[in-house]
């Protein structure tokens, strides 16, 4: 799978080539935007990494540019401005992703993993989390390496919670998906299903756990003693 | 003063009193000056008379005759004549007179030629007269010439009389609508001033480049729009100085942060780099924090930023669930589940609320829970079941970097120093009282943006 990383540290570059590396990534690297534009013209990349402060303009002026082309490859923008007045700006100018330096490896590898998952399904058709996997073509649930069968609504929660895999599910989403346009949802739906999710991911041994954000929506973490 | 605030209630406050002033002086200067005019007309006609009758003296041997001719002889007729005369001589002996007794008009003794007189007749009216003197035939004789005030020129009397009720108002709808153009001519002149009152209110942080128009300023007030354009420049070199700073400060301080970040994550596993990356995202913590309150410190909230503070609050309950759980924390969102609209920046009272969140996680018990509650009105609580906040603390722990006890290292940091001043950007408070059950509660007080459909 091949990147783009535009960035003008070269001993950040360095160190960001190797992660990437090790996540199933290669990189190519350049310094500028003009240069990046170049590159993008000559190559089909799967992603772009997108730093804001380059020598030459703000990255989101090249990124406005390649949105106004049509150019579509997923855009991961990295920044070091990460103000109250910033942070709304490079979502709005079209950036699929953002994330404000410094930021841990393992995240830059998540967050670029979830995009192109959300492009193109270049990733392949498996969602993981912990133990549990699922096969989105299939909609076979593996847990521990052991296929289990999840009745059709019971696995699309689990879908969601997986895309979100780390981070809250609004409650609003399990309703649109579960229940469509079809309107009237009753008040506790969605609690039933992950109720019923939650015990069947218990009795098939998951290290992962569902929590409850009252108001919000519904959280997937991993279970550390159990994974360990 | 005060109550005249505007120019224009000034200009008719003083013109309203000036046309009381006016209207009471001006009618009476008119009649005075009118009355002047009248009698004037009166005094020479009186002087004109008596060089007429001194035309008709004639020299006669050793004396005069007068030969009035008979077509002007009614005008001196008795009581019915416009005026009497009387002629003297040197000696004071009455000559001719048109008077039945043949007396004169005034006592010859007090009579000099070019003299005013007045006296009072016995029927009560006032005759009015004058002397003149007139040499004929070598000899000096004295014509007295008077006229019954009474029965003076009736024209000229007319018009004085009449002058206060026939003439006079007119003054008063000339002086109102001297006003009433007054205003106009003033409501006009001011309408630069307005237009550029308009134009002012519209500065704000997101525009700063905009300037007041000097070219159609009436010249009294260039000076203060040109000095007001002057403290605008200052103030947006201000501006763009401390965001520049700020942009700048972040960029120097994260690049070797990200870098650092990313040569541990490269390490092998182990607890050296579980403990490298421990202090690492305490360090980036701070510097975020540091970053935040600097920003915060030129922060100005727009006038028609709106936000929607449970949209906001649902948003920050989601950024920090991963980490309540991650410390064993509940929390949940409570409170209105329809938009509550304030007046407010949407991502600094994100940063508000999250800050709210991590105080509450951090004193909350593991297996504690934390719940944000927005209610209609633009309030938000963040309710933790931690040890509360002591009462002599509850204004302190807003302070930067303060710590309950200064011996220990660790403090409360910039978390709730960056809540007090979003919620001063926002016109906004925060306070903190204990739960009656145990734990704190912060309150964060915004203003509701009243009937409102759209967003920032």
């Amino acid at each position: 799978m091949r990147v783009l990383l535009v960035e003008d540290s070269t001993e950040l570059v360095a160190l960001l080539k190797k992660g990437l590396a090790q996540g199933g990534f290669s990189a190519d690297a350049v310094r500028t935007a003009a240069d990046a534009a170049h590159a993008l013209a000559t190559m089909r990349y799967a992603a772009m990494v997108l730093d804001r402060g380059l020598p030459d303009e703000d990255g989101l002026t090249l990124l406005r540019d390649m949105r106004r082309r049509g150019d579509s490859t997923p855009v991961l923008v990295l920044t070091a401005r990460d103000g109250v007045t910033d942070r709304v700006a490079g979502l709005r100018d079209g950036a699929d992703d953002y994330m404000a330096k410094p930021f841990a490896m393992e995240e830059l590898l998540a967050r670029l993993q979830a995009l192109l998952r959300r492009s193109d399904n270049l990733l392949g058709r498996r969602l993981t989390f912990g133990n549990v996997a699922l096969d989105t073509e299939s909609r076979q649930v593996i847990i521990g390496g052991t296929v289990r069968a999840f009745p059709a609504r019971e696995t699309a929660v689990l879908e969601i919670l997986l895309r979100r895999s780390g981070n809250v599910a609004p409650k609003r989403l399990f309703e649109d998906h579960l229940f469509g346009l079809s309107g009237d949802v009753g008040s506790n739906a969605v609690e039933v299903y992950i109720h019923r999710l939650r015990k069947m991911l218990a009795d098939s041994g998951a290290a992962v756990k569902i929590h409850t954000v009252r108001g919000v929506g519904y959280l997937m973490s991993e279970e550390k003693e159990k994974a360990g | 003063m005060n109550r005249f605030r505007s120019i224009l209630s000034r200009v008719v406050a003083l013109h309203v009193a000036a046309i009381a002033v006016i209207s009471i002086v001006m009618p009476l200067a008119l009649y005075w000056l009118l009355n002047e005019a009248a009698n004037g007309l009166h005094r020479d006609a009186l002087r004109g008379q008596a060089v007429t009758i001194s035309g008709f003296l004639k020299p006669l041997a050793d004396g005069v005759v007068l030969d009035i001719p008979p077509e002007m002889e009614p005008l001196y007729a008795g009581s019915y004549g416009l005026y009497s005369y009387a002629v003297l001589d040197q000696a004071g002996n009455v000559l001719f007179s048109s008077r039945n007794d043949g007396s004169a008009l005034f006592p010859p003794k007090e009579t000099r030629a070019g003299d005013w007189q007045m006296r009072r007749r016995s029927t009560g009216s006032v005759l009015f007269g004058v002397s003149v003197a007139r040499i004929v035939d070598g000899r000096s004789y004295l014509i007295q010439v008077a006229q019954d005030l009474s029965h003076r020129d009736v024209i000229i009397d007319d018009i004085v009389a009449s002058f206060f009720p026939s003439v006079a108002w007119i003054t008063f709808p000339l002086l109102f609508a001297l006003l009433l153009i007054d205003i106009m001519i003033f409501r006009r002149a001011l309408k630069p001033v307005t237009e550029a009152s308009t134009t002012a209110a519209a500065i704000g942080p997101t525009s700063t480049e905009v300037r007041l128009p000097e070219a159609a300023m009436p010249t009294e007030i260039v000076p203060l729009v040109h000095a007001v354009n002057q403290a605008l420049d200052r103030l947006e070199r201000g501006f763009r100085a401390q965001r520049d700073f700020t942009g700048d400060m972040a960029h120097e301080l994260r690049t070797p942060l990200t870098i650092i970040r990313a040569r541990v994550d490269s390490l092998e596993p182990g607890p050296l780099r579980d403990e490298l990356r421990k202090d690492l995202e305490s360090m980036t913590h701070i510097v975020n924090q540091v970053l935040d309150i600097a920003e915060l410190e030129s922060f100005i909230v727009a006038g028609d930023a709106r936000a929607d503070l449970q949209a906001v609050c649902a948003e920050a309950v989601a950024f920090m669930a991963p980490v309540a759980v991650a410390q064993s924390r509940n929390i949940a969102l409570a409170g209105a589940e329809e938009p509550v609209w304030v007046l407010g920046h949407s991502e600094a009272l994100f940063r508000a609320v999250r800050n709210l969140i991590e105080n509450a996680i951090r004193h909350a018990p593991a297996g504690g829970s934390v719940e944000v509650e927005v209610l209609a009105d633009g309030t938000v609580r963040v309710l933790d079941d931690g040890p509360g906040v002591p009462d002599a603390e509850r204004e302190t722990i807003f302070r930067r970097f303060w710590r309950r006890d200064r011996t220990k290292a660790e403090s409360r940091g910039l978390g709730l120093a960056i809540v007090a001043r979003v919620a001063e950007t926002h016109d906004g408070s925060v306070t903190v009282e204990n739960r009656p059950t145990g734990g704190a509660a912060f309150t964060l007080h915004l203003r509701p943006a009243a009937g409102l459909t759209a967003a920032n």
